[in-house]
């Protein structure tokens, strides 16, 4: 719940922060108070917007809605109904959080510069309705704070009491983002940032994940707005909706490290304490100095340290600290077995595909396809190139939906499930692997598999040691710490029958995990799909790897032309007139036969 | 009924002047793949250079467009070359920082040098009032029509007809397959951003007659711009033009019967409407939720 304190980490971190108290209330100016309180509200809104914006990869370049939201429900409620802001800012919260479900759902399938245009248009739409709505919100001329001076009224003559508060705001953020940071919503949102897909098809359900981070997001962020009109006693559309405002503080966050704890606050304390002087030593060139230096140093970020400052030397700080006192790792908790959570007796059916059709446009891709996957058992699906193969195959986890025909699923109490949603169909046992590896790139081998194991708990030491036990399996262990791009094909492949097998599924499908790998890794995956069979789990399998096939396979189906052609011994199909001509055209045959 | 005639040609001609704006975005966005942030930047910079041209050397802006087109055209060719060519490889949001750093550096450096003023030039040719039966123009803005019109069908035939502009195609369609055919890519980028940030030039001496020059003027027309683009598809020139005239007349027509200060309500309503239920827009390359 809370960082160790005893643990370097810990103390190192609650160090730094406690320097940005020290420092203003040691130097006693006016300047360096004003500086402090400044970093702490924009190192917080840097901080809660990394949650949308790093954590889950939704660029927002209109987050001072929320900022704006906030502001404006605090001092309304101050002028109109004597409503002290610490009440106010809880209101402004509520509202900030409708408002971020409202622009988030729809947006959500939106990506890269089409979801930051839309936030900006969200944000020019708030501004304007506020300049709009003159009779209540002052419209563009503004409105003041009334100047009830009392901590009651969040307004003070002097600044340390706002450097008080401010802080407290910043620790609360920076907390929230530590918790999610560590949790397994926070490793939802990087899976589904890095490969949605792979997300789903480990139970992730996106959507909901993504909105959690915004609302999460939108609240923080309220409240810090509201502080700040407080802070400021005055506010006006323009600066409250702010296009300059949401850019600054996503540049923070960029700067610092996107995705990381301490990355937005980092980038914070470097970067605007120096565009603050250079406001005040370059002042007799105008208002746009320190606008100035945020661009250029926004534009030599990504240019030549595009990961931010943690990005690129956390790691050697990380080093550093972890030598200092009271650093130790904690034992690794005993290994869980990654049986299925509730297996079926052997032989019992336990997915059933029934008259499955598939159209795309004209095409019939999958035309009455009907088959049966039973406990214990390993089936083979083969097929020539473009028979349909992996069309089935994502029907059979809910990727696809067919146009005909269900799939249903045997739960562990022996009723029938038939879910609808790759996510759902996770839920309900089955595991699957992607033809082209996905990879979560940034993260290491150890929580890539972690993904998969938080299906089923939320304690992270338990999904390590699940994910321990698969990597033992799937012949991972000595690249748990490895990061997940830097694998060889044959590694990646691997990765993903492990990341399916840490949800513990029942049945496992996998789409050709042996193609293109050398005859090495083939050994190897061969005598892995055996161990993964030992441990109670029914395989389905598309390969085009024969010998792999013919030797694994108990049963074989056959599919040719979305058609299913043959299913029987693995001895009896492959000597099939049809199928040979399938695969090899009728000219082979009569051949064979003259 | 003259007051909507009147309604409806000024929505057409507003139309116009933003048609040469969207135009060079959505050729930018269209090769090179990048939505460029600090389009509006570029305009505020070439409004700035024909005002200066107009204040110290007395040009009229109508001359003053083409040397602000080449001005712009090596401003575009250096911004692809040196800042978005090294980050073609990363990742969306890098690219989005990088336009939005040099859109945010541009906008604050003019407010050092120029201060924040709202600077107006004053011409006698391109602000007379026309009469035509009751419809009242402002010469300016039939120029800027005929130039958009102009520039529309020049791009157009440059696209179809010369190889330079049979390249862009092909590397707007597919950059390697184009590369395998001997179109030389990089190249292709940097013209495009180049020609695209020219078009921007052309558009600031022919907007100068009728707008004035401040440090946020780009901002104005470039959130215009980019519900234009979406509107008719990003990267599609017919759905640039068709995109500018429909903003043009909802502008027009908004202002008048909603009010004034709502018009750009209703196109960002639009904007949001269009993004999420057809993200490529009306005549888009069908890439807009990827």
């Amino acid at each position: 719940m809370f960082p160790n304190l005893l643990h370097p980490r810990g103390y190192m971190g609650a160090l730094a922060l406690l320097a940005l108290l020290a420092v203003p209330f040691a130097l006693q100016s006016p300047f360096a108070f004003h500086l402090a309180v400044l970093v702490c509200i924009f190192g917080a809104l840097a901080t809660a917007w990394n949650i949308v914006g790093g954590f889950a990869g939704q660029l927002s370049l209109g987050h001072a809605v929320f900022y704006g939201i906030g502001s404006y429900a605090a001092t309304l409620l101050v002028i109109d109904f004597g409503i002290t802001p610490w009440l106010g800012m809880f209101a402004g919260a509520a509202i900030s959080a409708a408002a971020a479900i409202v622009i988030a759902y729809p947006t959500l399938r939106l990506r890269g510069p089409f979801f930051a245009l839309a936030t900006i248009a969200f944000l020019e739409v708030c501004r304007l309705l506020t300049v709009h709505e003159e009779s209540w919100t002052g419209g563009s001329a503004g409105l003041n704070v009334p100047l009830n001076i009392g901590l009651q009224w969040m307004v003070f003559r002097e600044k340390w009491a706002y450097l008080l508060i401010a802080f407290g705001f910043l620790l609360v953020t920076l907390w929230a983002a530590w918790l999610i940071r560590r949790s397994r919503f926070g490793f939802y949102l990087i899976a589904v940032r890095e490969r949605e897909d792979a997300a789903r098809a480990v139970g992730v359900n996106a959507v909901k994940v993504k909105i959690g981070a915004a609302v999460i997001s939108a609240v923080l962020t309220s409240m810090i707005g509201s502080f700040h009109a407080m802070y400021l006693t005055f506010i006006d559309p323009s600066a409250a909706f702010s296009l300059e405002l949401s850019v600054q503080i996503a540049m923070f966050a960029l700067i610092g490290g996107l995705g990381s704890v301490a990355g937005p606050l980092a980038g914070t304390v470097l970067v605007l304490p120096i565009a603050e002087l250079a406001r005040g030593w370059l002042s007799s060139f105008g208002s746009g100095t320190h606008g100035f230096v945020y661009g250029v140093v926004l534009v030599l970020v990504v240019l030549f340290i595009p990961r931010g400052l943690v990005g690129h030397l956390g790691a050697y700080v990380l080093r550093f600290i972890d030598r200092l006192p009271g650093a130790r790792t904690p034992a690794p908790e005993p290994a869980k077995s990654i049986a299925p959570a509730d297996a079926l007796p052997l032989g019992t059916p336990l997915l059933k595909a029934e008259h499955l059709k598939k159209r795309f446009g004209g095409l019939v891709a999958t035309d009455d396809v009907s088959l049966t996957l039973h406990a214990g058992e390993i089936l083979g699906v083969i097929g020539p190139n473009g028979a349909g193969k992996t069309t089935v195959f994502n029907q059979l986890s809910g990727f696809i939906r067919p146009n005909e025909g269900i799939v249903k699923i045997r739960l562990a109490d022996g009723t029938w499930a038939e879910p609808r949603t790759p996510d759902a169909f996770a839920k309900d046992g089955i595991g699957r692997t992607f033809q082209i590896a996905q990879p979560f790139a940034g993260l290491s081998v150890l929580e890539n598999i972690m993904l998969g194991a938080f299906m089923h708990t939320r304690v992270r030491m338990e999904a390590e040691s699940i994910a321990r036990e698969v990597a033992e399996i799937t012949d991972l262990t000595s690249l748990l710490d490895t990061e997940a791009r830097s694998l060889t094909v044959g590694g990646m492949k691997r990765l993903e029958v492990a990341r399916a097998l840490a949800t513990r599924p029942r049945a496992l499908l996998l789409d050709e995990v042996m193609a293109g790998l050398n005859p090495a890794d083939i050994a190897r995956a061969i005598s892995m799909v055996r161990r993964i069979r030992e441990s109670g789990i029914a395989v389905l399998m598309i390969e085009h790897m024969m010998q792999a096939t013919m030797a694994l396979s108990d049963r074989i189906i056959v599919i040719n032309a979305g058609r299913m052609l043959k299913e029987g011994k693995p001895s009896d199909v492959v000597n099939d007139p049809e199928v040979i001509q399938a695969y090899l055209g009728k000219g082979y045959l009569d051949a064979q036969a003259a | 009924m003259s007051i909507l005639l009147q309604l409806l040609v000024n929505g057409l001609l507003l139309g116009g002047a933003y048609a040469i704006i969207s135009i060079g975005l959505t050729l930018i966005f269209g090769v090179v793949r990048v939505v460029n942030f600090a389009h509006g930047e570029l305009l505020m910079v070439g409004m700035y250079a024909v005002w200066l041209l107009a204040a110290k050397l007395g040009w009229h802006p109508y001359v003053s467009a083409v040397p602000v087109a080449l001005l712009l055209f090596a401003l575009g060719v250096l911004i692809q070359r040196f800042i978005i060519q090294p980050l073609l490889s990363a990742d969306a949001h890098i690219q989005i920082f990088a336009t939005v750093g040099v859109s945010t550096a541009l906008v604050n450096l003019a407010l050092m040098i120029f201060g924040a003023d709202v600077h107006p030039v004053d011409v006698s040719f391109g602000t007379e009032h026309l009469q035509f039966g009751d419809i009242n123009i402002v010469s300016g803005q039939l120029i800027t029509f005929a130039a958009a019109l102009a520039v529309a069908g020049g791009v157009h035939l440059f696209l179809q007809r010369t190889y330079t502009g049979r390249a862009f195609r092909a590397v707007a369609q597919h950059r390697y397959a184009a590369s395998l055919m001997g179109v030389n890519v990089k190249t292709t980028y940097v013209l495009a951003f180049g020609i695209g940030a020219a078009l921007v030039g052309l558009a600031s001496g022919l907007l100068v007659a009728q707008y004035p020059v401040f440090p946020t003027v780009g901002q104005y027309f470039v959130l215009t711009a980019f519900v234009i683009v979406v509107l008719g598809g990003l990267g599609s020139l017919p759905g640039a033009l068709v995109g500018s005239i429909a903003i043009g007349l909802i502008d027009s027509l908004a202002g008048y019967y909603i009010s004034p200060d709502m018009k750009e309500v209703v196109y960002f309503a639009i904007f949001l409407v269009i993004l999420v239920v057809r993200p490529t827009g009306l005549f888009g390359l069908g890439r807009g939720s990827e």
